[in-house]
């Protein structure tokens, strides 16, 4: 408050200095009068009284001088005239202010974009209501090593009936549907949730209502909430979409609701609809059956309960429902109930990689206020005769040092307002980066926080780059001023000059380390066997409509599925360039598939062991040939492997491997019911990396597609020709054996692995384009004190070159000096990223932190940039005219 | 900072305490606080008439006091003082602790 105030009438001074110096007039004439008046009734004469009363007052001009010095004008005057003179002294050296500016705006500007999407998506509470609290649910099964088994309708019913620590449990899933009644059938990925659900995130519909209480239970009326984007993208935002019916799984959907925008979790959902709309969800068996397990589970802990509470009272319903259904919770998988909090879930993949960046552009900026000082503290030995001569005028030691420190506070504002723009700019770009790690990154802009980052940045930088060249200065300007201190000074200058670029190459080194590290784990990554072929293959995602592809019970109707994918294999196969197509139930490297489940082995089974388990993926007889995935022993399925006929199985080679001694299970028998039932494996196939490059392959069990076919399915196409030609041919076919399947996701598996491959590509464009910004700032301030070095010693260099010294020699002591200094950075940067090497590891595939390659490598690109930067000023120092040279002085 | 005939120098921030003491009762104009102190303290206390506004724009610049421009009794232009209310506050420290100093020094000169 004070503070203010004080500014407040400062500023009015300032200001309106002629109503001021009115008022203080006035206020001071009428205490005259007044005492003139006192004296006079006094007695005394006009004269007299006007005497006293001016001796009594003292002098009026230093009364009213120390009344404008209690206003602060005085201190807002010399800002005032420091920052002009900054500014006339800025604008005659337009060079140096605009390498400044230029090097401190990219170092703030990389800061600011990088701290706005840290802040929106790390730092910023989430969207919801007290988002703080909700937690996300999974049910684990930790003996059989399956992280999210899911839950049952009943044991989401069981968690919210017996918790006393969550205020409500709701039920979640997502599903792909198709949705009827626009221009052509859609696939939607579609949200189906409890009643309650946006009430629990606390979520305000923007049009229309959510859902309302019962509208989940069986029997009531289908209803549509859809997402802000859908509605955007897919409805034209048209405002009067409430009212309005799709088709749905054979049921008229009425849109009550559309929700603002938020944050794609837990899934990029294009519509939500309540529980009970869901075929599946909705069926009896599924309702009653405590372990159809395909739902997830949201909730939120009561205010004022700590997580760890409602953990431990999860655990012990978890208990008691063991106890209750022995069945359901076998003890070889231990099914138990976990909460994590939304906030982290929603972020854990982001956090290691934006603090890893956010740690690099601090570094950067960093190495620009480095490399700024530097260039200030060379100015300063230009000016040391300004200031001297300053000095001398009567400028205190104080404000002179604040001379320096509004100069440098100046440059770095500008800096600063350039930086923002770059942000500006560049925060598009971080956007789109930000959106491969977290549903957050809708949430980034530049807000007040992060304006409020950017002044900080640039007023600490000021600070910074203002005292680093002040302080030895002062320590010397006494000798200037006595003529015979320059070498001193000088000395002392090179001194902290030569430590700012040690320090500059340092972390310069680090961050080539890490660019480097970024670089060869991506060279890793690339380079893994996948398992597939990705040349010239096509890939398209199809969803049949549910609601004409189910039997009077509402299960897959498999002839007709198959009515469509059958035909459609063989025409797709008979167009020109096409090799074979092939279907699975989903493509390789989907990073959002997961189909675990245990399974045991003929005559393995150890009852104190808990099943071994193994994803599971339907495929057809050509799927195999049309990814190129080998086949090692036995065969693929073929068109028998239908219906009612012997029921056979695939194996990956490390499924093989695990679980027969010699890796050759052909003929051997597994089951998935325990036992009830048995499967004959036929054949071993190369392991795939179904769910990302940088996962090991799981064990697979590849299952007959014609058996067990997919309302949702990914085509495979293998071409002689480039496949995206293909791509509407077999569009059209499909359209013309099922106008109502809905078609996504067309890509070449080339596409497929290059997306797998974007953000760590992306993490190693950004950590390499700052490594390369941070070395040429830190290749310029080497180059820059050497040739100041050689400026100042041109007189010692004259004379050793008068004497006949070589010009080889000359240069090959300016260069051991700036090797000097480029060794000693190498050695404390090693040091630095020894100590760092932990906070990137977990962004690293396949490489160590402290990878030696890529130390040398980082070192010799280092050394080399180095040598370079010295050559310049060093071969400027050997056409020295030792005449001239000594003539200087 | 004042220069008074009866040889009592004023001790730093003592003149603040006159001040915020004068205003307490209700506003009042400088020419009358400098009266008010003189008064009361039976012309033991003689501010030095000028350097009382000073001191009066810095009470101001940190809030103690409000100025506001009225009538005075002569019906001129005068810039009148009031004490705020973080004036007061300050007004109830500062004399408690001149009261403890007073008192300090009471003890000292008695025991000695």
């Amino acid at each position: 408050m004070r503070p203010l105030r004080r500014l407040r009438v400062a500023l009015r001074a300032l200001l309106k200095p002629r109503r001021v110096e009115q008022e203080l007039d006035t206020e001071l004439r009428l205490h005259l009068e007044m005492e003139t008046e006192r004296h006079l009734r006094a007695g005394a004469s006009p004269e007299d009284a006007r005497r006293a009363a001016l001796v009594s007052f003292g002098g009026v001009d230093r009364v009213k001088e120390e009344c404008r010095d209690s206003w602060g004008v005085r201190l807002l005057e010399t800002l005032a005239q420091d920052a002009r003179y900054g500014l006339r002294n800025l604008r005659r050296n337009p060079g140096f202010t605009a390498v400044v500016v230029l090097t401190l705006g990219l170092g703030i500007g990389a800061n600011t974009a990088v701290f706005s999407v840290v802040r929106g998506v790390l730092l910023r509470p989430l969207p919801y209501a007290r988002g703080h609290e909700l937690v996300a649910l999974r049910q684990a099964a930790p003996r059989a090593g399956i992280e999210d088994l899911g839950f049952s309708v009943k044991e989401v019913q069981d968690y919210r009936e017996r918790s006393r620590t969550l205020e409500d449990v709701v039920e979640y899933h997502s599903m792909n549907f198709t949705l009827l009644g626009g221009k052509e059938p859609q696939r939607v990925r579609t949200g189906v949730v409890s009643a309650r659900f946006f009430d629990l995130l606390g979520v305000k519909p923007l049009l229309g209502r959510s859902f309302r209480e019962g509208e989940d239970e069986v029997g009531a009326e289908p209803t549509l909430v859809l997402s802000h984007s859908y509605w955007q993208q897919k409805l034209g935002g048209d405002p009067g979409v409430v009212g309005r019916t799709f088709e749905m799984n054979d049921k008229v959907h009425t849109v009550v609701g559309v929700l603002p925008p938020l944050p794609g979790y837990p899934d990029e959902n294009d519509v939500y609809m309540p529980a009970s709309a869901c075929p599946f969800r909705s069926r009896a068996s599924t309702r009653e059956n405590r372990q159809a397990r395909m739902l997830n589970a949201f909730a939120r802990v009561k205010s004022g309960v700590p997580l760890e509470q409602a953990r431990v009272e999860l655990a012990s319903i978890t208990e008691r429902l063991r106890g209750e259904y022995p069945d359901a919770y076998p003890k070889d998988a231990d099914p138990r109930a976990v909460a994590s909090l939304v906030q982290e879930e929603m972020v854990a993949r982001a956090r290691p990689t934006f603090l890893v960046l956010l740690g690099t552009v601090a570094l950067v900026l960093l190495i620009a206020c480095a490399n700024v000082a530097n260039l200030s503290l060379a100015r300063l030995s230009d000016r040391g005769r300004e200031l001297a001569v300053r000095a001398a005028l009567g400028a205190g030691r104080r404000r002179l040092l604040r001379q320096l420190l509004t100069e440098s506070t100046i440059l770095a504002l500008l800096g600063g307002a350039l930086g923002l723009l770059v942000a500006g700019l560049a925060l598009e770009a971080l956007v789109g980066f930000a959106a491969r790690f977290t549903p957050r990154a809708g949430e980034v802009r530049i807000d007040g926080a992060v304006l409020a980052f950017t002044l900080g940045m640039a007023v600490l930088t000021g600070l910074v780059v203002g005292t680093l060249p002040g302080l030895p200065a002062f320590e010397r300007l006494a000798r200037t001023l006595g003529g015979e201190g320059r070498m001193t000074a000088g000395r002392s200058r090179q001194r902290l000059r030569s430590a700012l670029v040690v320090s500059q190459l340092a972390l310069s080194f680090m961050l080539l380390i890490g660019a480097a590290l970024m670089l060869r784990s991506f060279a890793k990554l690339q380079q893994v066997d996948a398992g597939f072929r990705t040349e010239n293959v096509l890939t398209l995602t199809l969803d049949l409509n549910w609601a004409k592809h189910t039997n009077p019970e509402g299960r897959l109707d498999r002839e007709r599925v198959l009515g469509v994918i059958e035909p459609l294999w063989e025409r797709v196969r008979n167009l020109p360039g096409v090799v074979t197509a092939g279907s699975a139930w989903t493509f390789p490297l989907n990073s959002a598939w997961r189909n675990d489940g245990t399974f045991m082995v003929e005559g393995r089974h150890d009852e104190a062991q808990p099943l071994p388990t193994a994803d599971f993926l339907g495929a057809s007889p050509d799927y195999f040939e049309a990814i190129g995935v080998p086949v090692l022993r036995g065969r693929v399925f073929d068109a028998h492997d239908r219906g009612e006929a012997e029921p056979v199985a695939l194996v990956s080679r490390g499924l093989a491997r695990r679980h027969w001694a010699d890796g050759d299970p052909v003929g051997r028998r597994i089951s998935f019911d325990r036992g009830k039932s048995w499967r004959t494996v036929v054949g071993v196939v190369g392991d795939v990396r179904q769910t990302g490059l940088a996962q090991e392959p799981k064990d697979t069990v590849y299952l007959p597609f014609l058996q067990f076919p997919g309302f949702s399915s990914s085509l495979f196409v293998r071409t002689v020709v480039d496949p995206r030609t293909v791509a509407e041919q077999a569009r059209a076919q499909l359209r013309a054996l099922e106008p109502d399947a809905a078609v996504s996701n067309v890509r070449t598996l080339e596409e497929v692995k290059s997306e797998a491959l974007s953000s760590p590509r992306l993490t190693t464009v950004l950590l390499g384009l700052f490594a390369a910004l941070a070395l040429a700032i830190s290749a310029a301030g080497l180059s820059g004190v050497l040739a100041y070095s050689v400026s100042q010693r041109t007189r010692e260099i004259g004379i050793r070159i008068a004497l006949g010294a070589a010009p080889g020699r000359v240069v090959a002591m300016l260069l051991g000096q700036g090797l000097l200094a480029a060794a000693v950075g190498l050695g404390l940067g090693l040091v630095g990223a020894i100590g760092l090497s932990r906070v990137i590891s977990g962004l690293l595939f396949g490489v160590e932190p402290t990878d030696p390659l890529c130390f040398v490598g980082s070192a010799l690109v280092l050394s080399v940039v180095a040598l370079v930067a010295c050559f310049l000023p060093a071969r400027r120092a050997t056409v020295i005219d030792p005449m001239l040279a000594l003539r200087t002085e | 900072m004042t220069l008074a005939k009866t040889n009592v120098d004023l001790l730093q921030g003592t003149l603040d305490l006159l001040i915020l003491r004068t205003l307490l009762p209700g506003p009042q104009h400088g020419w009358g606080i400098s009266q008010r102190i003189q008064q009361t303290s039976e012309d033991v206390l003689r501010v030095n008439q000028g350097s009382l506004y000073p001191a009066l724009h810095r009470l101001e610049a940190e809030g103690w006091i409000d100025a506001e421009w009225g009538a005075s009794e002569n019906n001129r232009k005068a810039k009148f003082y009031r004490l705020t209310r973080s004036g007061r506050k300050r007004l109830e420290e500062e004399t408690a602790m001149w009261e403890r100093l007073a008192a300090a020094v009471a003890r000292v000169l008695e025991t000695a």
